[in-house]
């Protein structure tokens, strides 16, 4: 015990003394998990949340044209614009503006649609009476027109983003339509039926099944949903943790050069007890840096306009987490310690393995999003199994019986990675 | 008795075509100022590095105040030994008391009873006034002196030293050599490399010259200076045995 106690001491003495380092291990991190999160904000979040610019040109002047304008601004998700410096915007001048990148999205609404989509809502009624053996006495267009409404993006706009707009406005569309034609056969029925002529009132509903999304959740958090500061400050958070790799790595070395670790092994007694005293200490450390970034997604992310961290509820099953993650990053230093020669070897290998071991892991983007043979990689990465322990708690509510797997794979590993490191060191030797 | 014995000791490395040691037999009293010498490569390092069961050999034996150098006996023999490596294995950010107190520690002494005794060397080695200082700022004879207390913490009946005076003033020089005189009047063997041959003729009652993994000569520096016409000084002995081709 006095062997791990003075081990754990004097990594403390090192470590208030390495100013570098612990700018490294306490500060950088605070800094990532800040940038990262107000970077990665806005794809994170769902096109209702941001307004965009729309250019409108309304050259139909009715129904339609103001249907959409109003069904646009009633959404809160657009802000409708027609007129540029005190002047309608025109089709060509959209078309130009949209093209230059300073808007998004145009939609040009053409002359004669509401008169087409009135025509066409009085066809189907017409025949519709018709077929019910009614006359029919909407008035129609002899020949239908084709209009579309035509709709620009910006070239640079992300495929995705030009879907999602392009789907809005499609159903926005229909439903404009839905209502005129719903229009027109009230109106029709109302001419036909007496008690509907009194009351006004005719119960013409189109959905009839609606839908509601509930959470899959048990616990009492109910509404935590992935957003930048509940995926970037937990991801970023583990990527920092593994960056103890560095400083690890650097003090292994320098501690086999300057014949530490050759004093320290001529001392009658177990190595493993000192290497024990090593791992808590730094095991400790990274525990301290996940919830000092936590502390950070909680009362410092909100001071910045992102979303409050939300911790889930069970605690314990967190700081098994973050310790087993602790664990896995201390060994992978041991281990990296333990295979270069220099420094500057491991400090190279240890950062440019732990930013690809992070990409892999769903660290940058969720796992999710990536190709299948990517996915089936990313999940080999100890960076994935922590993330998702730590979503597993976060945003699932889960307790130990959802993160004890991957809590497991990360402990074997780390002791994975400290046999390889002693068996390593002893064919060093010999 | 025996100090140490080396009998028909074997090393070649993993991945080494050529061994490192070609039956090495060799043997000091116990008690004794011996020396241990030869030219880089000799095979000198892995040596020290068998006698302390760091390293195994292939084949041979080694015995250290007569327990044999093998895995029931390693801890014990452990005991036995304290190591000055070449290098000064202390943390550079610590200072020498916290530096001390940690080796201590691993030992298995605390309080103050550790203190007392790292206050003592710290102010027999002339560092007292410099025990709070972090070792990056001592002198290099500073942290040769200091790198000798952590090896002595625990009162090792076998000194082993890999160069204890390379890079030191004439002063630290002297007060090490003295203080290694001291310690072998108290009953505690000494084994010692150095390329600095006078320093080993005035030390050593006993050198082996060793040269590509084998003993060439044993003895004591007088008596081998004396047997060889030639010679006038340890140095002039190492030469005739080794010759003057420069090693790698």
């Amino acid at each position: 015990m006095l062997r791990l106690l003075a081990t754990i001491r004097k990594e403390w003495q090192l470590l208030l003394r390495d100013k570098t380092g612990l700018i490294l291990l306490f500060v950088m991190p605070v800094v990532l998990i800040t940038v990262m999160a107000l970077i990665q904000d806005a794809p994170f979040k769902d096109y209702q949340d941001i307004k965009f610019d729309i250019l409108t040109v309304d050259n139909d002047h009715g129904r339609l044209g103001r249907y959409i304008r109003e069904g646009l601004e009633s959404g809160g998700q657009f802000n409708i614009i027609d007129s540029l410096e005190g002047k309608p915007v025109t089709a060509e001048r959209a078309r130009q503006l949209v093209n230059e990148g300073k808007y998004k999205i145009s939609i040009i609404v053409p002359e004669g649609a509401t008169a087409a989509i009135v025509s066409n809502a009085n066809h189907i009624v017409n025949d519709i009476t018709k077929r019910m053996g009614m006359s029919a006495s909407l008035p129609v267009k002899r020949q239908a027109d084709s209009l579309n409404v035509i709709i620009y993006f910006d070239p640079a706009a992300k495929k995705a983003f030009k879907g999602a707009i392009h789907q809005a406005l499609d159903n926005f569309l229909t439903q404009v339509e839905t209502d005129m034609l719903l229009g027109r056969i009230k109106q029709q029925l109302k001419s036909k039926d007496s008690v509907a002529n009194t009351t006004d009132t005719l119960p013409i509903r189109l959905q009839a099944v609606g839908l509601q999304e509930h959470s899959t959740g048990t616990g009492k958090q109910l509404d935590v949903i992935s957003n930048s500061v509940q995926h970037n400050v937990p991801a970023w958070s583990i990527f920092a943790m593994f960056f103890i790799v560095i400083p690890i790595a650097g003090n292994m070395i320098r501690e086999r050069e300057d014949g530490s670790l050759l004093r320290m092994k001529l001392i009658p007694g177990s190595y493993l007890a000192i290497l024990a005293g090593k791992m808590f200490f730094f095991v400790g450390i990274c525990v301290l840096q996940f919830y000092l970034m936590m502390l950070v997604g909680i009362y410092v992310m909100p001071l910045l306009d992102l979303p409050t961290l939300q911790m889930g509820q069970r605690h314990g099953a967190t700081l098994l987490v973050a310790a087993g993650i602790g664990l896995a990053a201390t060994a992978y230093g041991i281990l990296v310690g333990t295979i270069f020669k220099t420094p500057n070897q491991a400090l190279n290998f240890g950062a440019i393995s732990i930013v690809i071991l992070s990409a892999i892991g769903g660290i940058w983007i969720p796992l999710e999003v990536m190709p299948a043979k990517m996915q089936l990689l990313g999940h080999l990465s100890p960076l994935s199994w922590g993330l998702d322990a730590i979503n597993d708690i976060y945003l699932r509510n889960g307790d130990i019986n959802y993160v004890w797997k991957n809590v497991v794979r990360l402990v074997l590993t780390g002791l994975a990675m400290l046999a390889v490191a002693g068996w390593l060191e002893k064919r060093r030797l010999n | 008795m025996s100090g140490i014995t080396v009998n028909e000791l074997y090393k070649t490395y993993k991945g080494s075509a050529e061994p490192t040691l070609k039956g090495l037999t060799f043997q000091f009293e116990k008690g004794k100022i011996a020396g241990l010498l030869g030219p880089n490569g000799a095979g000198k390092t892995t040596t020290i590095s068998i006698l302390c069961g760091i390293v195994k050999s292939d084949t041979g034996e080694v015995f250290i105040h007569g327990l044999k150098q093998d895995a029931a006996h390693r801890e014990a023999i452990k005991r036995l030994i304290g190591i000055v490596p070449q290098q000064i294995a202390l943390y550079p950010q610590l200072s020498a008391v916290e530096n001390l107190t940690y080796f201590g520690n691993l030992y298995g002494f605390k309080g103050k009873a550790l203190q007392q005794k790292i206050m003592y060397y710290l102010e027999l080695f002339g560092l007292e006034a410099s025990a709070h200082k972090e070792i990056h700022k001592y002198s290099g004879g500073m942290k040769r002196r200091a790198n000798i207390i952590a090896a002595i913490l625990h009162d090792p009946q076998l000194l082993v030293l890999d160069e204890p005076t390379a890079g030191v003033d004439v002063q630290s020089r002297s007060m090490i050599l003295q203080f290694l005189r001291d310690y072998n009047r108290q009953g505690a063997s000494i084994l010692y490399t150095s390329h600095l041959l006078e320093e080993a003729q005035s030390l050593c009652e006993e050198v082996v010259i060793m040269d590509a993994g084998k003993m060439i000569v044993h003895g004591h520096p007088l008596t081998l200076i004396r047997e060889h016409a030639t010679c006038n000084n340890l140095e002039d002995v190492f030469l005739h045995f080794t010759g003057h081709a420069v090693r790698d």
